[in-house]
Parts: C-alpha cells; structure tokens; sequence
C-alpha cells in the first residue's frame, strides 16, 4: 500500500464514461445513477422498491410496507468536473414496516478537483423492517466527503450497515443512531484502508433511548504513511433502557510509523442492568505472525499483504451477501496491495 | 546436509547459545533433548531465521551454503522446515490458500510456473491423509480454532506439502494426547526418505518410542553436552538431565 496510488484524470463526457458500463454487474442488483448529487432515472423495482428524485440534491429510496425484495439496489454517486462547487446531498431512505431489502451505496470522484461534499442521509426503519447497507467509498485524494447518517429505529427493526472506506483524502462517516422501538437492533461495521496523507474520520453516536435493543460496533483500519483515522465511538444508555446490550471495538493496524491512529470510545450509561463493552486497539504488524509465513517460503511483502487481509477479514464477513462480499474483498486486496487504479480497474463495476 | 559449527545467539543481549556443533547428514533423525531453558527453541528459531535472535559468533552451513546469510523465506524456499511449537493462527487466510501461495512461492523460485489447481488438489488430499486430517480443514482459516492438536497436525501437513530437505519439529509432542502423537510420528515416518533429515526438538522421550532417532543429543545451558544413540534418550528419561549436569 506503500505506493502512492496512481490517480487517472478523466476528461468530462456529457454521457457516462465507458468506465461506468457494466463490465460484469452483480447478479440480482439495479443500479441507478447519481451525478454531482443528482439522480439521472427514478426507478422502481418490482417487489416494492423505489428510489425518486429529492426536492432539492439526492434522492428518496423507499421499501414498501411488508415488501421483500429479492433484487437489491445500487446506488453509485460520484462527482466529475462538470460541477465543482462546494455541494450537499440529502437522500432519505425509508424501510416500511415489516419490509426486508438491501441497498449498496458507492460513493465516487471521477477527476482530480478538490471536491467538497457535504451528505446526509436520513435512514427511518419501521417497525420490523429489517434493513442492510453497504457503502463502498472510493474517491480521489483531493476530495473531502462528509456523510452524515441520522436513523432511527423502530421496535423489532434491524438494521445493518457495513461501510468500506478504500480512498479519499478526507472521509467522514458520522452516525447517529437513535434505537428509539424495543428490540430494536442496530449492527454497524466499517472497515477503512488509508495512506499517504489520507484522514478517515469516524464519529458514533448510539442512543439506546428504550429496554431490550441490541448494539453492536467493529470499525477496524488499516493505516500506512502519513495517514490518520479518528473513531469516536459514544453508547448512552437511557436511565430506563435496561436490558441494553452494546457492543463496541475499534481496531487499527499501523504499517508506518508516522501513521496515527485515535479512538475515543465513550460509554454512558444511565441504567443499572445493562451489558456494554468496548474496546481499542493500535497494532503494528505481528512479527511471529510474519515469521511463521515467511518460514513457509512466502516473502515478506506478501506476508505481510496476508496478515492485513487477515486483519480486514471479519469486517468484510459481515457483508451478508457472499457475492458482494467476494468483491469487496477483491477490491481491498488490490488495494493493499497498491495495485488500486481508480475506475480503470474496479470490479465492482461502478466506477 | 547441516553443520553447525561453534553456533553462539543471543536475544536483547542475553546470550542463550553458547557455541552448538551438531552435523546431520541426509538420512538421519536427530533428537535435541533438554531441560527448560536450555536453548532448544532458540536454536530452531535461529536455524530458520528469527529476526529477534542475534546470532554472536559460528557457522551453519546447509548443503555447503551458509544458512545465516539467508532471509527466511529463502531457506524454506531451499528446503527447510520448521514446525511451531506455537503455531499462528491467520483468519481470513484459509489453509489451501495459504499453501498454494507458499508452494507458489518455492516454485517461483525454482523458475517452476504455478502448480495447476488440479494438481495441487490432489497433492492436497494426498497430504492430508498422511496425517488424517479431515477435508473441512482446507476451507478453514489457518489455525483459526484448531485444537492444540489439530495446529500440529496441521504443521506435519505442511511439511509434507512443502516436501523439505530438512525438517525441524520445535516440541510437536507438546500438547498432544497419545493418538494425535502416534499421528505425527506416523506422519514423519511416512515422509522420511534417505535423502532428507529431522531434527526433533522434545522434552520427553515418548515421542522417540514412534520416532526412532539416529542421534540424541542433550542440550543444557546453551551447550551440547552429550551427543549419542537412541538409548540415551532412554537413559534420560530414566535418570533425568542431573547425572549429565553435574557429569
């Protein structure tokens, strides 16, 4: 990952770069388009999905009350050069009582501006409803992209969001998650490769407000160069929200020794029969670990490319489906790897 | 194949081999011997190539090359093995992978283009049997909840995957019931040939009932201090190191 990624200046074309066609889609999934924040088709799924235009930028998913849809969404938004400014997205999703669908959610810069965007993004799952999302972020290092995601869930709803940060110069994913229904569950992972002077940002905040929800947090990094992560994890636990069980880890794997990692875990916890645990980690490589490969033959810089994977792998077994798993899994492996060439190469056919 | 000459490690200063001779030639099975402490580990890791070990002052050469100027991986490429006493567990890494990238790792050395995947099946199988190793095995994360005895299994299967000129079994009797013992040694019977070498490092003698060694040596205080036939490991076994020590 040592390599400074190569970074490819696409020139603006008025209809989607060549790039962006379906190389090899992944079976069951819809895509739909977002440029410089604006949805280019509406669309409706069979099974009682849609996904609409935002009154202002961004764009209103809905799952239909009691729908389950076999298909799952893709939503890949990227910013080129026909539109530098300063922007901010609002996109609202909506998981209807009782409904059970999935939605990916790519996030892309095709050109080398200094892109400033600014996103929220307002989750309400039902009563329920259960709900799973992955985001796949991949930008270009002269953009700084802010993702705000408030939810609120429902009594029996779940929810789960698995956010894999590969590029970018700035990311900020903040999460506001307030379990507002009993028996609610919300499981939130995140897995976030930096280098050079890249600076992820992660800040949690998880409201247990009622009894009986289940919480759970694992946000793992891996950091070369110069580069920073910042996780700031709070639990509060409502005085009445007994029988909460929250669950928080931040891990970081340092490759360099200029690389910083800080994490803030902070718990606050108002009810007395509650189970709660967090933990932190910063790591450098396991040199036994090292040692023991290296003694089976394989070099040092493979090694050393198989204990990041290692270290990355039980964030990427989270993501349900073992095809977008495979994927992602491809995806940071080229990327540590530092063969990552932004668009040119990606398999996740997006970008 | 192996000459150690006057080898002398240490680790943060503290030495801890104080100048080994041994000579294995090909064909033979050496067993190391000794108290806690007394070095055994230490001259495995140094053997193949532990970064943490500094080694002071001595030779080792390995078929006619001098084995410290090489990086670990080098010498495994070359043919030398070393089974953990503690072996490390990588999630994500599953065992077939694993092994198809270091079996790819030696061929590339050895300018062989990689094992075809029907090939590499079937070695897979074959290896596996030699030490009754389940077929669920190969899907799983290296090490990741194995046993004790399971890990090292695993590592006879490794070896004989990887075929090595020169073996060295850092206490792969540690930890192990009587039946997973019987495995093992089974295991390293199967694979010995008049071409390659063991050395068996072990605290106890029971696993030198299965393994017939050539030459026993007794290691204390970072020094060889007896070097003989299997029966010394007999009369170790009966006597304790004591009579040796203080010899």
């Amino acid at each position: 990952m040592a390599n400074i990624m190569k970074e490819k200046d696409y020139k603006y074309t008025p209809e989607l770069p060549e790039e962006f066609k379906c190389k090899v889609p992944l079976p069951g999934t819809v895509q739909a388009f977002v440029t410089n924040g604006i949805l280019r088709e509406e669309i409706t799924i069979d099974g009682g999905v849609s996904l609409k235009t935002h009154s202002g930028n961004g764009f209103i998913y809905e799952a239909k009350e009691g729908s389950c849809c076999k298909e799952s969404l893709q939503v890949i938004s990227f910013r080129n050069s026909q539109n530098t400014n300063d922007i901010s997205i609002e996109n609202e999703l909506y998981f209807r009582k009782g409904s059970d669908s999935s939605l990916l959610l790519c996030t892309h810069t095709l050109s080398m501006d200094k892109f400033i965007t600014q996103e929220v993004v307002n989750i309400e799952v039902e009563e329920g409803a259960k709900a799973n999302i992955v985001v796949m972020q991949n930008e270009h290092n002269a953009s700084t992209h802010k993702v705000d995601f408030r939810l609120s869930v429902a009594a029996k709803a779940c929810i789960k969001i698995n956010v894999i940060t590969l590029h970018g110069a700035l990311l900020e994913n903040d999460f506001n998650v307030k379990l507002r229904g009993e028996e609610a569950v919300c499981d939130l992972n995140g897995l976030y490769l930096v280098d050079g002077k890249q600076r992820v940002v992660t800040d949690i905040s998880m409201n247990h407000l009622v009894p009986n929800c289940l919480s759970s947090q694992l946000f793992k990094g891996i950091l070369d160069n110069s580069s920073v992560a910042e996780f700031t994890g709070r639990i509060v636990v409502a005085p009445h929200a007994q029988k909460t069980e929250a669950f928080q880890a931040n891990h970081n794997l340092l490759i360099s020794s200029n690389a910083k990692a800080y994490a803030r875990p902070q718990l606050e916890i108002y009810a007395d029969d509650v189970k709660c645990s967090h933990g932190a980690t910063s790591d450098v490589m396991d040199q036994e670990g090292l040692f023991y490969m290296r003694s089976r033959g394989i070099g040092e810089s493979e090694a050393k490319l198989l204990q990041q994977l290692a270290f990355a792998y039980d964030v990427l077994e989270k993501i349900d489906s073992e095809r977008l798993r495979k994927r992602l899994y491809d995806l940071v492996e080229s990327r540590l790897r530092g063969e990552f060439n932004h668009c040119e190469n990606c398999s996740m056919n997006c970008c | 194949m192996l000459k150690i000459k006057g080898l002398h490690a240490s680790i943060d200063g503290k030495e801890i081999l104080k100048g080994v001779d041994i000579s294995v030639n090909a064909g033979e099975i050496h067993a190391i011997m000794g108290p806690n402490g007394s070095g055994k580990s230490t001259l495995s890791s140094v053997l193949a190539g532990k970064e943490t070990f500094e080694v002071t002052s001595g030779e080792v050469l390995y078929k006619g090359v001098d084995l410290l100027e090489l990086a670990p991986e080098e010498r495994a490429r070359q043919g030398l093995f070393l089974g953990f006493q503690y072996p490390v567990e990588i999630p994500g890494v599953s065992n077939v992978n694993f092994m198809k990238t270091a079996i790819n790792e030696q061929r590339k050395y050895k300018n062989l283009p990689p094992i075809s995947a029907a090939e590499f099946l079937k070695m897979m199988r074959e290896k596996m049997a030699v030490v009754e190793m389940d077929n669920s095995f190969s899907g799983r994360g290296v090490n990741v909840g194995f046993s004790g005895g399971e890990k090292k299994r695993n590592e006879i299967f490794q070896m004989a995957m990887l075929n090595p000129t020169l073996a060295i079994l850092d206490e792969t009797d540690s930890g192990l019931d009587i039946d997973a013992m019987k495995i093992v040694a089974a295991g390293v019977n199967k694979l010995k040939t008049p071409d390659n070498a063991f050395i068996v490092i072990t605290h106890y003698q029971r696993l030198l009932d299965y393994i017939i060694p050539d030459v026993v040596h007794v290691l204390f205080n970072g020094k060889i201090i007896k070097s003989a036939g299997k029966e010394l490991a007999l009369e170790v076994e009966e006597r304790g190191y004591d009579w040796l020590i203080n010899g």
